[in-house]
């Protein structure tokens, strides 16, 4: 759910050489293992989470971090080092699920757009550019208002956001493409349409489609995060890590860690999709080797 | 070239600006100075987005109803926390009278008594307030209509000073003398209230953001999602005298914020703050902490159309379960109050006895007397917080545990609360945790809507048509003696404690944030307070 | 006459975007499974006030109908009544929407008077420290929260430094300036009010600090890799090669192309700066679209996020189109369709 603007912005090279296989790059190595760790956290978070996220335990309320409790507990007595790692794996479900179904169904109307052409092509973009034009949380407010306040419900509303975006990039590159000359000698020797959509195409449009994921990967918990803390996503007791720093609020300032750790959570998780972005798009621009 | 296209845009913009959204008055207000020296005007920090009108005919939330009953009088009022015997206000005697076909209340009016306008209040002030309160039929006009059951011809003048409202027999006389004290009892300025009437609506559109009455305070502004601003009325007839110039009251929904601007002296009174933030407050420097009693009861409704809830066992069950002493002290840290009974502590009809307390081992014998031992529910659960500060869900999680203890499994499905009252209206819930506040003080105003099935309220939602109780009920609201009627409401709500469908799980206490220097501060369990009476 | 037809079909545009909008709105704001009625009026209302309600809100009306009320109401600027606040959504709308801009150009201004210049600074110093502190400052601003940066800063700068008010547009006893734009800085420099140009300056800081950062980092990278860009031409090769200082190279030939972009981002930012504003407004008590289009989704006030919706989809359109009109007068050999 990377505002479109902001998305066409960030398909300029950084400017930074990064030449060379893409993990050779510290930068690009950092963010990769941020998400491997952010990725393996959620994955075995049931079993490396020293305490149950849910349960309450008010007799050891708002401690301050401690052996027992590395980040502290919240206002109910939980740990919240469990709560960050089983947030992880909500972040993570959400991220994918929006980045894949925003993706499908973007591509799908970009392929049908760009291939179709003509009227049909006219109006799906139409449509598309009506979805651009929303901003992007307060359409999500008003789809997750209107179905009512659940974690399903904010990743329905921010894949609906989302995928216009694919839809654009993906016709874009199937115009650009048609025009190539090697789509006219292919067919010249009577390769098939759809054949040629597969062998030419996707290659192509892969590049750009990746690099958008992953900024959407991050932009989705973001998002999420955002709804669940105006009381549209998760519900409490989720441990999603917009509803911590939503109920940790109140105690801002005798128990900061409440609110602090989630945050900081979501900053680096965010900003490590963000860097694998910057990374994939410098891979593959081809622009770059003149950019000294 | 870049820099004159720069600046080209940056004038563009500009422009738009000025000749965009120009000249609305809405939001800023009428161009008036906010209030006078900071130290002469109390501030109010609260949540106000409940705020809709501040007409008293119309006003039925919160906010407006504490407005409005600073900037009107009421013929009757109860003092301080007393809701047990009605006082003189606006109008200085009464006396009933049955005439045989109706009861006739007349009302004899203060002398001299005066609006802030300086006109004087007259019985036809009286007559027009109530009979607009009818016409306009907003939200509260049903205190009027179903529970006074009164119309536009039971109102009179008899002359300059005297009122008779006749009541038909099935009215309680008593219960319309508690409705009077609320704010739709206002009796507002009928001749400037006449001069502002536009398209036949009772100045209604007027009265949304101004006020004509003879109240301690007037409305000097109300500038929407921002503040409203009170000023002290010098023609105040009443006691005390406002002792403060004025009142501005801000709006301010995040109770983080709230506690920052106590501490920090920038609020005089917080309204919403939460458990955790009072908790923060303790011994600082320059805030105390207080509470106030509420009339409103949460608790937990179970829909005896859904199996196996129509088994009175698995109810007690359920209502054996719940460790409400922990609720209470760990969750509220103190800041409730332990009630099971239906009618709340501060009514008459109040029944003390709360034999409930997590026993888990009694649960499950019922359960098995029931021949249920594997029940699965749905538990509806607003948004936000309950009364008393803490989360809707985490009270919901603390029940949903207890009830796991004695093998219910219990899902919890969060709505907004708008959304829920849906449902719930609807009879679509099994379980179902809200809250209720009674409408007028008078115990039947919680009796009637618990028990009577036909009166389309919580027995209704919850499925629950007791015919026998229902009659109880109806009766115990129109008897008279005092002793008598608490006899038969202990009846009433002992019955109801162990064969209704409901769990009633706390009444809560409000709690409020004030700068130690804020002197004469007293919450109304009818969810107000009297601005008048607190000094700096 | 060219301009003319560029214009003509760019209104045609954004008025067909604008129909779609307004569709796809009205679709799910109806297709609701809970009934806001019931909602709005309470616990205790009656059967009668239900149906007058319903009958004033024209509820009872088969959807298609109540769409084609809905439009022709918009083209007489009626935009429906608010279910929550039973005032004309318009005149809501109007109210608030003048605070969010103020803290929108608020924002703006800081994305541009911060981001351009550190965009500059580190393109100019690639590869060393200062690029690298902005690089790090602008991957933050692009990864967090906006919600929990305000939570921050208003704890900072309110709570425990006390340099910062904590919420709202002015001080408690301060009057807002005569109105003439609703924008409090403006209105107080017109008429001269200083009180309520510092009162209204100090309370846009934190909050425009919180919604401009990510609007910052945005701008910075622009500039950053347009500059770095620029910088790698000929021109510019040719520009140092003749002995030209350095920082003329960099300002007169550099900066300038290097802009262009930039600019062009700019008019794009301002959509995003509305959702950002959402929360923003949230956390600061700040009186604005944000703020009623939260409560109005709570309490499933569909005419109103109607109203918020369309005026929130036409701003980014129309922030593009200014844009492009500017260009379009300045070099009319820029190309567009």
């Amino acid at each position: 759910m990377v505002d479109p603007t902001v998305a066409a912005l960030r398909m300029r090279p950084t400017g930074v050489a990064r030449r060379g296989p893409l993990l050779a790059n510290p930068l690009n190595l950092f963010a990769i293992v941020l998400i491997a760790l952010f990725a393996l956290g959620a994955v075995l978070a049931a079993i490396i989470a020293p305490y149950d996220p849910i349960v309450q335990a008010l007799g050891s309320r708002l401690d301050p971090p401690s052996a027992a409790h590395w980040l502290g507990t919240d206002q109910l007595g939980r740990d919240i080092a469990s709560r960050l790692l089983y947030g992880a794996r909500i972040s993570l479900f959400i991220g994918l699920v929006v980045v894949a179904t925003a993706g499908l169904v973007g591509t799908a109307v970009g392929l049908v757009a760009g291939y179709a052409g003509g009227l049909v092509d006219e109006a799906l973009m139409r449509f598309t550019e009506i979805f651009l034009a929303f901003p992007p949380l307060i359409l999500a407010m008003a789809i997750a208002g209107a179905l009512g306040p659940s974690l399903t419900n904010a990743i329905i509303a921010i894949a609906a956001v989302t995928w216009a975006v694919y839809a654009r990039l993906v016709r874009g590159q199937l115009l650009s493409l048609r025009r190539r000359e090697y789509v006219e000698a292919a067919r010249s020797i009577g390769a098939s349409g759809p054949r040629i959509l597969l062998r030419h195409l996707l290659p192509n449009v892969l590049a750009p489609l990746l690099v958008q994921a992953s900024f959407d990967m991050g932009a989705a918990i973001v998002a999420a995060a955002g709804l669940s803390f105006i009381g549209f996503g998760a519900q409490p007791p989720t441990p999603e890590w917009g509803v911590m720093i939503s109920e940790g609020r109140n105690f801002i300032s005798t128990q900061p860690w409440l609110s602090l750790f989630p945050g900081l959570a979501i900053l680096l998780a965010v900003g490590a999709f963000n860097l694998l972005g910057d990374g994939l798009r410098d891979l593959f621009d081809p622009r770059l080797r003149r950019v000294g | 070239m870049n820099v004159r296209r720069f600046s080209i845009l940056i004038t563009l913009v500009l422009l738009a600006a000025a000749c965009g959204p120009g000249g609305t008055t809405g939001a800023t207000g009428t161009p008036q100075p906010s209030g006078g020296a900071a130290a002469s005007t109390l501030v109010w920090y609260a949540d106000t987005s409940d705020l809709i009108s501040l007409d008293p005919a119309v006003a039925y939330e919160f906010t407006g109803v504490l407005l409005a009953h600073n900037a009107y009088e009421t013929l009757v009022k109860f003092e301080g926390a007393d809701l047990s015997t009605v006082k003189p206000a606006l109008a200085q005697s009464w006396d009933i009278k049955d005439s045989g076909s109706t009861w006739d209340v007349t009302f004899k009016l203060r002398s001299g008594a005066k609006f802030a306008s300086g006109n004087p209040i007259t019985a036809d002030d009286v007559v027009y307030s109530f009979q607009r309160v009818l016409k306009l039929n907003k939200s509260p006009a049903f205190l009027f209509t179903d529970i006074a059951q009164i119309k536009d011809t039971s109102i009179k003048a008899t002359d300059p000073s005297t009122v008779v409202i006749s009541l038909p027999k099935t009215a309680s006389p008593q219960g319309f003398l508690a409705v009077l004290t609320f704010t739709i009892g206002s009796v507002v300025d009928s001749k400037e209230v006449k001069a502002k009437e536009s398209g036949g609506d009772s100045g209604s559109t007027y009265l949304l953001d101004h006020s004509l009455g003879s109240g301690a305070y007037v409305i000097d502004h109300w500038t929407k999602n921002s503040e409203v601003l009170l000023k002290a009325n010098s023609q105040y007839g009443g006691s005390p005298k406002p002792a403060l110039s004025g009142v501005l009251v801000k709006h301010v929904p995040e109770s983080t914020n709230q506690q920052f601007a106590l501490e920090k002296g920038d609020a005089d009174i917080a309204r919403n703050l939460g458990a955790q933030q009072i908790a923060a407050l303790q011994g600082k420097q320059g805030v105390v902490t207080t509470t106030g009693n509420s009339l409103q009861l949460v608790y937990v409704g179970m829909n005896v159309t859904v199996k196996p809830l129509d088994n009175v066992n698995v109810r007690e069950a359920l209502r054996t379960a719940i460790d409400y002493d922990g609720i209470v002290k760990d969750l509220f840290k103190g800041g409730a109050k332990k009630v099971q009974d239906i009618v709340p502590a501060g009514l008459a009809g109040y029944n003390e006895s709360t034999p409930f307390q997590a026993d888990v081992n009694k649960a499950k014998s019922l359960l098995q007397q029931a021949g249920q031992t594997a029940i699965t529910l749905e538990l509806l659960v607003p948004t936000g917080p309950a009364p008393g500060g803490v989360a809707w869900a985490d009270l919901a999680a603390k029940l949903q545990s207890d009830w796991k203890n004695i093998g219910v499994t219990v899902n919890i499905k969060q709505t907004t609360q708008a959304d829920l009252l849906g449902t719930y209206r609807a009879q679509k819930g099994q379980l179902v945790m809200i809250l209720w506040g009674p409408d007028f003080p008078d115990p039947d105003a919680n009796v009637g809507p618990f028990t009577d099935y036909a009166a389309k309220s919580i027995a209704f939602r919850n499925g629950w048509d007791d015919k026998t109780i229902a009659a109880k009920g109806r009766d115990a609201a129109l008897i008279t003696d005092t002793a008598k009627r608490a006899a038969a409401y202990k009846d009433i709500t002992d019955y109801v404690l162990h064969n209704g469908p409901y769990a009633v799980l706390y009444q809560p206490t409000e709690p409020f944030g004030l700068r130690s220097n804020v002197k004469g501060f007293a919450w109304s369990p009818m969810d107000w307070t009297d601005f008048a009476a607190i000094s700096k | 006459m060219r301009f003319l037809g560029f214009l003509l079909r760019r209104v045609v545009g954004i008025a067909a975007v604008m129909i779609g909008v307004s569709v796809i709105t009205f679709a799910i704001s109806h297709l609701i499974p809970a009934d806001p009625v019931a909602a709005a009026l309470g616990d205790h209302a009656t059967e009668s006030q239900i149906a007058q309600f319903r009958a004033e809100y024209r509820l009872d009306r088969p959807l298609p109908e109540q769409y084609v009320i809905y439009v022709t109401g918009i083209l007489h600027g009626d935009l429906g009544k608010s279910i929550r606040t039973r005032r004309s959504v318009a005149q809501d709308l109007a109210d608030s929407f003048p605070a969010t801009l103020e803290l929108s150009f608020a924002a703006l201004a800081i994305a541009i008077l911060v981001g351009i210049p550190a965009g500059v600074w580190s393109a100019v110093f690639r590869g060393r420290l200062p690029d690298h502190v902005v690089r790090v400052a602008s991957l933050v601003g692009g990864s967090i929260p906006v919600f929990w940066l305000g939570l921050i800063l208003i704890g900072l700068g309110y709570y425990q430094l006390g340099w910062f008010p904590g919420g709202g547009r002015l001080d408690l006893f301060v009057a807002p300036p005569p109105s003439r734009t609703g924008l409090y800085v403006i209105d107080s420099v017109l008429s001269g009010d200083l009180e309520a140009l510092r009162s209204s300056l100090a309370h846009l800081v934190l909050p425009a600090l919180t919604l401009g950062y990510f609007s910052t980092a945005v701008i910075a990278r622009m500039t950053r890799s347009s500059m770095l860009e620029v910088l790698g031409q000929d021109y510019i090769r040719t520009a140092r090669a003749k002995g030209l200082h350095e920082r003329l190279v960099v300002s007169r030939h550099g900066l300038r192309n290097a802009l262009i972009p930039t600019v062009t981002i700019i008019g794009l930012t301002f959509g995003s700066l509305l959702s950002g504003a959402v929360l923003t407004e949230t956390i600061f008590s700040w009186p604005g679209l944000g703020r009623y289009a939260t409560a109005s989704a709570v309490s499933l006030d569909f005419p109103a996020v109607l109203g918020v919706t369309l005026l929130a989809a036409v701003v980014y359109p129309v922030a593009n189109l200014a844009v492009d009109i500017a260009y379009y007068w300045l070099d009319p050999r820029t190309q567009h369709g």
